[in-house]
């Protein structure tokens, strides 16, 4: 060949192109598209506001030694105080407009022959399985006393168990 | 460039490739903030804080019961834990053979997280 010019070109444009191509394929590689949904961030901060609303109502008044709010309610089976206290926590916000959380609310207990059991609580609308819900859950040891309808299949006497609560935004 | 002999060239060349270059790390940083995010929200939620919390805190109403309530309650903790925490939880206490202190050990486990506490009382 006379001339290498063209060679040179030639090589140079194909390391230029490949170049571009590693570039392309690296920036489009490194910015793959996150939804909020899949970060987990929503969830965390729905699972913080639940844990705490169940919490505050699961310390007893006044820092007394007596029973939590929770644990009278269950106590009491009075599932329309729970609706009330809970949806109000969760959505009451500064301003008119509430927020949307939605929750299920169960009590899970161990029965007499040791088998667990779990009685509803109050739910704010019904789970159809496309919400995309968090659980939390709180403690708390119930007295159940004669002619008391709660936890049933279960003898008089305290027993522990565990408010569980599914929290979902609309 | 082969064959470039024109001094301007070179610098529209040089800062053509700065330019590109800023743009790739910056599209890295703005990669891994979205990753920074995800990380440090999934491992807040796989740490069972609220549950080890929950655990200690009945398990030591639990210690000061009647002991027809307390052998009840008790084995209802373990056997909640287990079955709706997915956690292994086991309790014990002794008696300070000379003083007046009672030492209660509490452990967790989920597999995951573990968790043991030696609670004195009074």
């Amino acid at each position: 060949m006379v001339n290498s010019g063209g060679q040179l070109f030639t090589i140079e444009g194909i390391a230029a192109s490949l170049i571009m191509l590693a570039t392309v394929f690296i920036v489009v590689n490194t910015t793959s598209v996150y939804t909020p949904g899949d970060t987990h961030i929503n969830d965390m901060q729905l699972e913080v506001i639940g844990s705490d609303a169940l919490k505050m109502m699961n310390t007893p008044e006044n820092g007394s030694v007596g029973k939590s709010p929770l644990a009278l309610i269950v106590e009491n089976d009075n599932q329309t105080a729970f609706y009330t206290i809970f949806k109000n926590t969760l959505n009451n916000r500064t301003g008119t407009q509430s927020d949307t959380i939605q929750f299920r609310a169960d009590v899970s207990y161990i029965n007499a022959t040791g088998v667990l059991n779990s009685t509803s609580l109050n739910r704010s609308r019904s789970l159809y399985g496309g919400e995309h819900a968090v659980h939390i859950s709180q403690w708390i040891i119930v007295d159940k006393t004669t002619g008391s309808g709660i936890l049933p299949d279960t003898v008089n006497g305290k027993h522990a168990a565990l408010v569980e609560v599914l929290l979902w935004r609309d | 460039m082969a064959r470039l002999k024109d001094d301007t060239a070179q610098w529209i060349v040089l800062m053509g490739f700065i330019v590109s270059f800023s743009l790739f790390f910056l599209a890295i940083v703005l990669n891994q903030s979205t990753v920074v995010g995800q990380t440090t929200a999934e491992a807040v939620s796989e740490f069972p804080k609220e549950d080890i919390r929950g655990v200690r805190n009945v398990v030591i109403q639990s210690m000061f019961m009647d002991t027809t309530d307390q052998t009840r309650v008790q084995n209802e903790i373990r056997n909640l834990s287990l079955s709706r925490q997915d956690a292994v939880v086991s309790f014990s206490h002794t008696h300070d053979p000379i003083g007046p202190q009672s030492y209660y050990f509490i452990h967790y486990n989920n597999g995951v997280s573990a968790y043991n506490e030696t609670w004195t009382f009074p």
